[in-house]
Protein backbone atom coordinates (compact mmCIF):
# COMPACT_ATOMS: atom_id res chain seq x y z
CA UNK A 1 0.00 0.00 0.00
CA UNK A 2 1.30 3.33 -0.75
CA UNK A 3 2.37 5.64 1.96
CA UNK A 4 1.28 8.83 -0.35
CA UNK A 5 -2.08 9.23 2.05
CA UNK A 6 -0.22 9.24 5.18
CA UNK A 7 2.40 11.67 3.78
CA UNK A 8 -0.37 14.07 2.97
CA UNK A 9 -1.77 13.58 6.12
CA UNK A 10 1.70 14.56 7.98
CA UNK A 11 2.11 17.71 5.97
CA UNK A 12 -1.24 18.53 6.43
CA UNK A 13 -0.58 18.16 10.51
CA UNK A 14 2.52 19.59 10.31
CA UNK A 15 2.65 22.96 7.84
CA UNK A 16 -1.24 23.21 7.55
CA UNK A 17 -1.40 22.55 3.53
CA UNK A 18 -4.08 20.88 2.38
CA UNK A 19 -4.03 17.89 0.38
CA UNK A 20 -6.20 19.07 -2.22
CA UNK A 21 -4.17 22.17 -3.17
CA UNK A 22 -0.92 20.12 -3.23
CA UNK A 23 -0.48 17.96 -6.31
CA UNK A 24 1.53 15.04 -5.38
CA UNK A 25 3.77 15.09 -8.49
CA UNK A 26 3.70 19.27 -7.74
CA UNK A 27 7.11 20.33 -6.40
CA UNK A 28 7.09 20.99 -2.49
CA UNK A 29 9.54 24.08 -2.93
CA UNK A 30 7.59 25.71 -5.11
CA UNK A 31 4.59 25.34 -2.73
CA UNK A 32 6.77 27.44 0.07
CA UNK A 33 8.74 24.95 1.58
CA UNK A 34 12.07 26.04 1.82
CA UNK A 35 14.99 23.87 2.42
CA UNK A 36 14.89 24.49 6.04
CA UNK A 37 10.99 23.73 6.28
CA UNK A 38 11.73 20.08 3.69
CA UNK A 39 14.46 18.95 6.39
CA UNK A 40 12.43 18.84 9.09
CA UNK A 41 9.84 17.52 7.27
CA UNK A 42 11.98 14.68 6.31
CA UNK A 43 12.49 14.28 10.44
CA UNK A 44 9.01 14.04 10.80
CA UNK A 45 8.65 11.43 7.74
CA UNK A 46 11.25 9.41 9.47
CA UNK A 47 9.84 9.77 13.02
CA UNK A 48 6.28 8.31 11.85
CA UNK A 49 7.75 5.36 9.71
CA UNK A 50 10.08 4.48 11.91
CA UNK A 51 13.00 4.60 8.87
CA UNK A 52 16.71 5.96 9.29
CA UNK A 53 16.66 8.25 5.48
CA UNK A 54 19.54 9.85 5.79
CA UNK A 55 21.78 7.56 3.67
CA UNK A 56 19.03 7.75 1.15
CA UNK A 57 19.40 10.57 -1.45
CA UNK A 58 15.82 11.90 -1.91
CA UNK A 59 16.55 14.00 -4.92
CA UNK A 60 12.74 14.58 -5.00
CA UNK A 61 10.72 17.37 -3.44
CA UNK A 62 7.57 15.86 -4.60
CA UNK A 63 5.21 13.93 -2.41
CA UNK A 64 4.78 11.43 -4.94
CA UNK A 65 8.70 11.13 -4.82
CA UNK A 66 8.77 10.57 -1.12
CA UNK A 67 6.43 7.97 -0.89
CA UNK A 68 7.89 5.77 -3.33
CA UNK A 69 10.97 5.96 -0.92
CA UNK A 70 9.13 5.41 2.04
CA UNK A 71 7.32 2.64 0.20
CA UNK A 72 10.70 0.93 -0.99
CA UNK A 73 12.33 1.23 2.59
CA UNK A 74 9.04 0.01 4.22
CA UNK A 75 9.15 -3.27 2.13
CA UNK A 76 13.08 -3.74 2.81
CA UNK A 77 12.07 -3.60 6.41
CA UNK A 78 9.20 -5.70 6.45
CA UNK A 79 10.08 -9.61 7.69
CA UNK A 80 10.74 -11.80 4.10
CA UNK B 1 23.28 64.56 18.24
CA UNK B 2 19.43 64.31 17.82
CA UNK B 3 16.55 63.86 20.98
CA UNK B 4 15.71 60.47 20.76
CA UNK B 5 12.49 59.15 21.78
CA UNK B 6 9.78 56.85 22.19
CA UNK B 7 7.21 56.53 20.20
CA UNK B 8 6.05 52.78 20.50
CA UNK B 9 5.42 49.95 23.19
CA UNK B 10 4.99 46.05 22.04
CA UNK B 11 4.65 43.20 24.75
CA UNK B 12 4.18 39.50 25.11
CA UNK B 13 4.35 39.35 28.89
CA UNK B 14 3.06 36.87 31.67
CA UNK B 15 0.96 40.02 32.44
CA UNK B 16 -0.30 40.00 29.14
CA UNK B 17 0.47 42.35 25.71
CA UNK B 18 -1.28 45.43 26.11
CA UNK B 19 0.59 47.83 27.35
CA UNK B 20 -1.47 49.38 29.66
CA UNK B 21 -3.26 46.39 30.98
CA UNK B 22 0.28 45.35 32.38
CA UNK B 23 0.92 48.35 34.04
CA UNK B 24 -2.29 48.45 35.41
CA UNK B 25 -1.76 44.89 36.60
CA UNK B 26 1.55 46.07 37.88
CA UNK B 27 -0.03 48.52 39.70
CA UNK B 28 -2.49 46.37 41.50
CA UNK B 29 0.70 44.65 42.62
CA UNK B 30 -0.85 40.98 40.39
CA UNK B 31 1.63 38.47 40.90
CA UNK B 32 2.68 36.03 37.02
CA UNK B 33 4.68 33.59 39.32
CA UNK B 34 3.18 30.70 39.06
CA UNK B 35 4.96 26.81 40.39
CA UNK B 36 6.33 25.37 37.45
CA UNK B 37 7.52 21.96 36.65
CA UNK B 38 5.66 20.33 39.73
CA UNK B 39 7.70 16.92 39.02
CA UNK B 40 11.14 18.59 39.20
CA UNK B 41 12.44 17.69 42.58
CA UNK B 42 12.66 21.13 44.86
CA UNK B 43 9.41 23.48 44.12
CA UNK B 44 10.21 26.06 41.69
CA UNK B 45 8.42 29.33 40.24
CA UNK B 46 8.60 30.58 36.92
CA UNK B 47 6.18 33.51 35.02
CA UNK B 48 5.24 32.39 31.66
CA UNK B 49 3.22 34.27 29.06
CA UNK B 50 -0.13 32.69 27.43
CA UNK B 51 0.48 32.58 24.16
CA UNK B 52 -0.87 31.61 20.71
CA UNK B 53 1.65 31.23 18.11
CA UNK B 54 -1.59 30.49 15.33
CA UNK B 55 -1.63 34.46 15.52
CA UNK B 56 1.62 35.33 14.32
CA UNK B 57 3.08 32.55 12.13
CA UNK B 58 1.09 30.04 9.82
CA UNK B 59 2.53 26.53 10.62
CA UNK B 60 4.75 26.69 7.92
CA UNK B 61 6.48 29.63 9.12
CA UNK B 62 7.14 27.83 12.41
CA UNK B 63 9.58 25.57 11.42
CA UNK B 64 12.43 26.13 13.20
CA UNK B 65 11.46 29.06 14.61
CA UNK B 66 11.95 28.90 18.34
CA UNK B 67 9.66 30.42 21.40
CA UNK B 68 11.99 32.81 21.99
CA UNK B 69 12.11 34.07 18.41
CA UNK B 70 7.94 33.32 18.36
CA UNK B 71 7.59 36.02 21.33
CA UNK B 72 10.33 38.63 19.61
CA UNK B 73 8.43 38.93 16.79
CA UNK B 74 5.03 39.69 18.20
CA UNK B 75 6.49 41.88 20.50
CA UNK B 76 8.38 43.61 18.39
CA UNK B 77 5.32 43.32 16.02
CA UNK B 78 3.09 45.25 18.64
CA UNK B 79 5.94 47.69 18.88
CA UNK B 80 5.75 48.79 15.24
CA UNK B 81 1.38 49.03 15.21
CA UNK B 82 1.75 51.00 18.17
CA UNK B 83 3.89 53.24 16.80
CA UNK B 84 1.87 53.58 13.93
CA UNK B 85 5.23 53.51 11.41
CA UNK B 86 3.92 54.48 8.02
CA UNK B 87 5.08 52.69 4.34
CA UNK B 88 7.65 55.86 4.07
CA UNK B 89 9.84 54.16 5.80
CA UNK B 90 13.28 53.76 4.37
CA UNK B 91 13.92 50.29 5.34
CA UNK B 92 17.50 50.57 4.67
CA UNK B 93 17.82 53.05 7.55
CA UNK B 94 15.26 50.15 9.93
CA UNK B 95 17.43 49.05 12.74
CA UNK B 96 16.73 46.26 14.70
CA UNK B 97 18.53 45.69 18.61
CA UNK B 98 17.93 42.81 20.27
CA UNK B 99 18.83 41.44 23.91
CA UNK B 100 18.91 38.26 24.42
CA UNK B 101 20.71 36.22 27.17
CA UNK B 102 20.76 32.40 26.04
CA UNK B 103 18.75 32.24 22.85
CA UNK B 104 16.31 29.28 21.90
CA UNK B 105 16.20 27.20 25.12
CA UNK B 106 13.41 24.90 24.01
CA UNK B 107 15.17 23.86 20.84
CA UNK B 108 18.42 23.09 23.11
CA UNK B 109 16.14 21.10 25.57
CA UNK B 110 14.40 18.90 22.99
CA UNK B 111 17.79 18.77 21.34
CA UNK B 112 19.50 17.30 24.23
CA UNK B 113 16.73 15.23 25.48
CA UNK B 114 17.12 13.41 21.73
CA UNK B 115 20.57 13.25 22.04
CA UNK B 116 20.77 11.11 25.31
CA UNK B 117 18.33 8.99 23.80
CA UNK B 118 15.27 6.86 24.96
CA UNK B 119 17.63 6.53 28.32
CA UNK B 120 17.59 10.12 28.66
CA UNK B 121 17.06 10.98 32.03
CA UNK B 122 19.07 14.10 33.62
CA UNK B 123 20.91 11.27 35.52
CA UNK B 124 22.55 10.31 32.21
CA UNK B 125 24.34 13.47 32.21
CA UNK B 126 25.94 12.78 35.06
CA UNK B 127 27.15 9.36 34.69
CA UNK B 128 28.66 10.49 31.03
CA UNK B 129 26.93 10.08 27.86
CA UNK B 130 29.31 6.85 26.58
CA UNK B 131 27.31 4.88 24.85
CA UNK B 132 23.90 6.39 25.40
CA UNK B 133 24.50 8.66 21.70
CA UNK B 134 23.78 5.16 19.62
CA UNK B 135 19.65 6.40 19.65
CA UNK B 136 20.45 10.11 19.74
CA UNK B 137 18.05 11.88 17.54
CA UNK B 138 18.17 15.29 17.02
CA UNK B 139 16.09 17.80 15.48
CA UNK B 140 17.33 18.87 12.44
CA UNK B 141 16.78 22.87 12.81
CA UNK B 142 18.02 22.76 16.54
CA UNK B 143 20.70 25.33 15.42
CA UNK B 144 19.23 28.05 13.20
CA UNK B 145 16.08 27.73 16.10
CA UNK B 146 18.65 28.26 19.26
CA UNK B 147 21.27 30.63 17.88
CA UNK B 148 20.91 33.75 20.25
CA UNK B 149 20.63 36.02 17.24
CA UNK B 150 17.73 34.21 15.52
CA UNK B 151 14.95 36.45 17.78
CA UNK B 152 16.89 39.48 15.54
CA UNK B 153 16.49 37.83 12.62
CA UNK B 154 13.08 36.90 12.42
CA UNK B 155 12.15 40.57 13.65
CA UNK B 156 14.31 41.87 10.43
CA UNK B 157 12.52 39.50 8.22
CA UNK B 158 9.07 40.48 9.44
CA UNK B 159 9.98 44.44 9.05
CA UNK B 160 12.30 44.23 6.12
CA UNK B 161 14.90 45.88 8.14
CA UNK B 162 17.93 46.39 5.90
CA UNK B 163 19.68 48.24 8.22
CA UNK B 164 22.02 46.92 11.62
CA UNK B 165 20.01 44.04 13.23
CA UNK B 166 22.26 43.49 16.17
CA UNK B 167 22.52 41.03 19.18
CA UNK B 168 23.53 41.88 22.09
CA UNK B 169 24.26 38.78 24.85
CA UNK B 170 24.85 40.83 27.89
CA UNK B 171 22.99 38.37 30.55
CA UNK B 172 20.68 40.30 32.44
CA UNK B 173 21.89 43.43 30.61
CA UNK B 174 20.96 42.57 27.35
CA UNK B 175 18.04 44.66 26.14
CA UNK B 176 18.82 47.71 28.41
CA UNK B 177 22.33 47.60 26.56
CA UNK B 178 20.07 47.04 22.87
CA UNK B 179 18.05 49.93 23.84
CA UNK B 180 21.00 51.99 24.85
CA UNK B 181 22.52 51.18 21.41
CA UNK B 182 20.13 51.77 19.15
CA UNK B 183 19.74 54.99 21.12
CA UNK B 184 23.08 55.82 19.94
CA UNK B 185 22.48 54.85 16.98
CA UNK B 186 19.50 57.19 16.53
CA UNK B 187 21.19 59.95 17.91
CA UNK B 188 24.14 60.25 15.42
CA UNK B 189 21.88 59.74 12.58
CA UNK B 190 23.02 56.59 11.33
CA UNK B 191 19.60 54.80 11.81
CA UNK B 192 15.91 56.38 11.33
CA UNK B 193 14.20 54.17 13.65
CA UNK B 194 14.85 51.54 15.80
CA UNK B 195 13.43 48.29 16.98
CA UNK B 196 15.11 47.92 20.12
CA UNK B 197 14.10 45.65 22.90
CA UNK B 198 14.93 41.96 24.16
CA UNK B 199 13.77 38.47 23.79
CA UNK B 200 13.81 35.03 26.77
CA UNK B 201 12.29 31.76 27.16
CA UNK B 202 13.96 30.15 29.06
CA UNK B 203 11.39 28.16 30.86
CA UNK B 204 12.66 24.59 30.60
CA UNK B 205 13.48 21.95 32.79
CA UNK B 206 16.74 21.51 32.27
CA UNK B 207 16.91 25.62 32.65
CA UNK B 208 15.37 25.61 35.71
CA UNK B 209 17.40 23.28 37.48
CA UNK B 210 20.64 25.07 36.29
CA UNK B 211 19.11 28.62 37.80
CA UNK B 212 18.11 26.38 40.88
CA UNK B 213 21.60 24.51 41.42
CA UNK B 214 23.21 28.21 41.56
CA UNK B 215 21.09 28.76 44.39
CA UNK B 216 19.46 32.29 43.24
CA UNK B 217 15.83 31.27 42.65
CA UNK B 218 13.37 32.35 45.56
CA UNK B 219 12.22 29.41 47.70
CA UNK B 220 8.94 28.98 48.77
CA UNK B 221 6.35 27.03 50.19
CA UNK B 222 4.62 24.74 47.67
CA UNK B 223 1.33 24.07 50.41
CA UNK B 224 0.78 27.06 50.55
CA UNK B 225 -1.38 28.48 47.59
CA UNK B 226 0.03 31.97 47.35
CA UNK B 227 3.60 30.87 48.20
CA UNK B 228 4.87 30.84 44.46
CA UNK B 229 3.29 33.93 43.57
CA UNK B 230 5.00 35.81 46.63
CA UNK B 231 8.14 33.91 46.78
CA UNK B 232 10.17 36.99 45.14
CA UNK B 233 10.48 39.70 47.99
CA UNK B 234 13.14 42.63 46.25
CA UNK B 235 14.68 44.66 49.49
CA UNK B 236 12.31 42.94 51.74
CA UNK B 237 14.66 41.30 55.20
CA UNK B 238 13.31 37.64 54.39
CA UNK B 239 14.10 37.73 50.52
CA UNK B 240 15.46 34.38 48.87
CA UNK B 241 16.00 35.49 45.47
CA UNK B 242 14.12 35.66 42.25
CA UNK B 243 12.22 33.77 40.17
CA UNK B 244 12.88 33.27 36.33
CA UNK B 245 10.17 34.50 33.26
CA UNK B 246 9.63 34.38 29.59
CA UNK B 247 8.44 36.99 27.31
CA UNK B 248 9.50 40.12 25.04
CA UNK B 249 9.30 43.51 24.95
CA UNK B 250 10.52 46.35 22.59
CA UNK B 251 10.10 49.60 22.28
CA UNK B 252 10.33 52.13 19.09
CA UNK B 253 13.18 54.35 19.10
CA UNK B 254 13.34 57.52 16.64
CA UNK B 255 14.51 61.08 16.54
CA UNK B 256 12.40 63.87 18.35
CA UNK B 257 12.02 65.58 14.57
CA UNK B 258 10.80 63.00 12.93
CA UNK B 259 8.27 62.14 15.38
CA UNK B 260 6.90 65.73 15.51
CA UNK B 261 7.04 65.63 11.66
CA UNK B 262 4.80 62.41 10.73
CA UNK B 263 2.54 63.43 14.17
CA UNK B 264 3.49 60.53 16.25
CA UNK B 265 2.43 60.35 19.69
CA UNK B 266 5.53 60.56 22.39
CA UNK B 267 5.87 58.43 25.24
CA UNK B 268 8.84 59.32 26.96
CA UNK B 269 12.44 61.03 25.54
CA UNK B 270 15.17 58.40 25.87
CA UNK B 271 17.44 61.44 28.31
CA UNK B 272 20.78 59.32 28.77
CA UNK B 273 22.06 55.75 28.76
CA UNK B 274 25.36 54.86 30.77
CA UNK B 275 27.80 51.80 31.15
CA UNK B 276 29.73 50.55 33.83
CA UNK B 277 31.81 47.05 34.05
CA UNK B 278 32.41 45.79 37.38
CA UNK B 279 35.69 43.92 36.25
CA UNK B 280 35.67 42.17 39.64
CA UNK B 281 33.80 39.04 39.78
CA UNK B 282 32.14 37.07 37.29
CA UNK B 283 28.65 36.83 39.35
CA UNK B 284 29.43 38.83 42.35
CA UNK B 285 27.90 42.51 41.97
CA UNK B 286 29.92 45.38 42.86
CA UNK B 287 29.07 48.65 44.17
CA UNK B 288 31.91 50.75 42.39
CA UNK B 289 30.43 48.60 38.81
CA UNK B 290 27.23 49.84 39.33
CA UNK B 291 27.65 53.24 40.13
CA UNK B 292 29.52 53.95 37.56
CA UNK B 293 27.06 52.72 35.35
CA UNK B 294 24.73 55.51 37.30
CA UNK B 295 26.87 58.60 36.86
CA UNK B 296 27.89 58.02 32.79
CA UNK B 297 23.76 57.74 32.72
CA UNK B 298 22.88 60.71 34.61
CA UNK B 299 25.90 62.83 32.76
CA UNK B 300 24.47 61.72 29.60
CA UNK B 301 21.32 62.73 30.46
CA UNK B 302 22.81 66.26 31.42
CA UNK B 303 20.86 65.39 34.69
CA UNK B 304 21.45 65.46 38.65
CA UNK B 305 20.46 63.07 40.93
CA UNK B 306 17.80 65.24 42.47
CA UNK B 307 16.32 65.39 38.94
CA UNK B 308 15.01 61.94 38.80
CA UNK B 309 12.36 60.87 40.44
CA UNK B 310 11.89 57.10 40.29
CA UNK B 311 14.42 54.23 39.60
CA UNK B 312 13.18 50.55 38.64
CA UNK B 313 15.71 49.10 40.43
CA UNK B 314 17.34 45.60 39.25
CA UNK B 315 16.24 44.03 42.53
CA UNK B 316 16.52 40.05 41.72
CA UNK B 317 15.72 39.88 45.49
CA UNK B 318 19.46 37.84 46.31
CA UNK B 319 20.70 38.56 49.46
CA UNK B 320 23.80 40.41 48.10
CA UNK B 321 22.72 42.02 45.04
CA UNK B 322 19.85 44.25 46.38
CA UNK B 323 22.23 45.64 49.18
CA UNK B 324 25.21 46.28 46.77
CA UNK B 325 22.49 48.10 44.85
CA UNK B 326 20.94 49.90 47.44
CA UNK B 327 24.73 50.95 48.40
CA UNK B 328 25.45 51.97 44.21
CA UNK B 329 22.47 54.20 44.65
CA UNK B 330 23.09 55.97 48.16
CA UNK B 331 26.93 56.67 46.65
CA UNK B 332 25.35 58.82 43.78
CA UNK B 333 22.21 60.14 45.42
CA UNK B 334 23.62 61.04 48.38
CA UNK B 335 21.87 62.90 50.19
CA UNK B 336 19.24 62.75 47.44
CA UNK B 337 18.44 59.33 47.97
CA UNK B 338 15.41 60.18 50.25
CA UNK B 339 13.80 61.86 47.54
CA UNK B 340 13.92 58.96 45.13
CA UNK B 341 11.30 55.99 44.94
CA UNK B 342 12.27 52.75 43.94
CA UNK B 343 10.47 49.53 43.07
CA UNK B 344 11.90 46.38 41.89
CA UNK B 345 8.94 44.76 39.50
CA UNK B 346 10.62 41.77 38.98
CA UNK B 347 8.35 40.70 42.04
CA UNK B 348 6.16 40.52 39.73
CA UNK B 349 6.81 39.37 36.27
CA UNK B 350 10.12 37.83 37.30
CA UNK B 351 13.71 37.78 35.72
CA UNK B 352 12.61 38.10 32.05
CA UNK B 353 17.07 37.94 31.63
CA UNK B 354 17.76 39.02 28.26
CA UNK B 355 14.66 40.60 27.91
CA UNK B 356 14.59 42.09 31.60
CA UNK B 357 16.30 45.66 30.55
CA UNK B 358 13.35 45.66 27.75
CA UNK B 359 10.49 45.43 29.47
CA UNK B 360 11.55 47.43 32.95
CA UNK B 361 12.44 50.15 30.20
CA UNK B 362 9.02 49.50 29.12
CA UNK B 363 7.59 49.83 32.38
CA UNK B 364 9.86 52.91 33.19
CA UNK B 365 8.28 54.93 29.81
CA UNK B 366 4.71 53.95 31.00
CA UNK B 367 5.03 55.20 34.52
CA UNK B 368 6.80 58.69 33.46
CA UNK B 369 3.79 58.69 31.11
CA UNK B 370 1.00 57.74 33.23
CA UNK B 371 3.13 59.70 36.38
CA UNK B 372 2.22 56.34 38.66
CA UNK B 373 4.96 54.39 40.66
CA UNK B 374 4.32 50.67 40.17
CA UNK B 375 4.57 49.20 43.77
CA UNK B 376 7.95 47.05 45.42
CA UNK B 377 5.43 44.19 45.76
CA UNK B 378 5.93 41.58 48.93
CA UNK B 379 8.13 43.44 51.14
CA UNK B 380 6.45 43.51 54.40
CA UNK B 381 9.51 44.58 56.40
CA UNK B 382 12.69 45.91 54.57
CA UNK B 383 16.31 44.84 55.09
CA UNK B 384 17.81 47.39 57.04
CA UNK B 385 20.65 47.07 55.41
CA UNK B 386 19.24 47.99 51.96
CA UNK B 387 18.61 52.49 52.55
CA UNK B 388 15.83 53.09 49.91
CA UNK B 389 12.99 54.41 49.80
CA UNK B 390 10.57 51.47 48.20
CA UNK B 391 7.52 52.40 46.80
CA UNK B 392 4.05 50.91 48.68
CA UNK B 393 2.11 48.10 47.99
CA UNK B 394 -0.26 50.04 46.46
CA UNK B 395 1.89 51.68 43.92
CA UNK B 396 1.37 55.72 43.96
CA UNK B 397 1.12 58.63 41.94
CA UNK B 398 3.76 61.09 40.99
CA UNK B 399 2.36 64.11 39.46
CA UNK B 400 5.55 65.58 39.43
CA UNK B 401 7.34 62.98 37.98
CA UNK B 402 9.72 64.48 35.48
CA UNK B 403 12.78 61.99 34.80
CA UNK B 404 13.17 58.56 35.84
CA UNK B 405 15.80 55.56 35.80
CA UNK B 406 15.90 52.01 35.14
CA UNK B 407 18.80 49.81 36.18
CA UNK B 408 20.21 46.38 34.76
CA UNK B 409 23.10 44.61 36.06
CA UNK B 410 24.47 41.71 34.30
CA UNK B 411 26.17 38.74 35.19
CA UNK B 412 29.60 39.04 33.41
CA UNK B 413 29.82 42.51 35.45
CA UNK B 414 28.45 44.58 32.41
CA UNK B 415 25.90 47.52 34.35
CA UNK B 416 23.88 49.43 32.39
CA UNK B 417 21.21 52.43 33.26
CA UNK B 418 18.73 53.66 31.06
CA UNK B 419 17.60 57.34 31.90
CA UNK B 420 13.86 58.38 30.62
CA UNK B 421 12.17 61.83 30.85
CA UNK B 422 9.01 63.28 30.29
CA UNK B 423 8.84 64.57 26.97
Amino acid sequence: MSSLPELQKLIHEKYGIDPATLDANESMREKGLDSLALVEFLFTVEDHFKIDMSDAEPGTDTLAGLAAIVDRMLAEKAPA
Amino acid sequence: MKTVVITGLGLMTPHGEVPDLVFAALMRGESAVRRVFPELPKPVAAATVAFDEARWFTKLQLAGVDRVSQLAVAAAGNAMHDAAVGNDLDRDRLGVYVGCGMGGANALDTAYRGAIGASGSASAVSTGLAGSFATARVPPLTIPAFMPNAPAAHVAMRHQAHGPVLTYSVACAASAVAIAEAGKAVANGEVDLAIAGGAEAIIVPGVMLAWQAMHTLATFNANDADGAAKAVRPFAADRSGFALGEGAAFLILESEERARNRGARIYATLKGWGYGSDATHLTKPDVAGQSRALRNALNRAGARPADVGYCNAHGTATRIGDIVESDALALVWGDDLDALRVSSTKALHGHMLGGAGALEAAITVLALHHRQLPPNAHCSEIDPACRLVLVPPDGMTAPDLQMAISNSFAFGGTNAVLVFARA
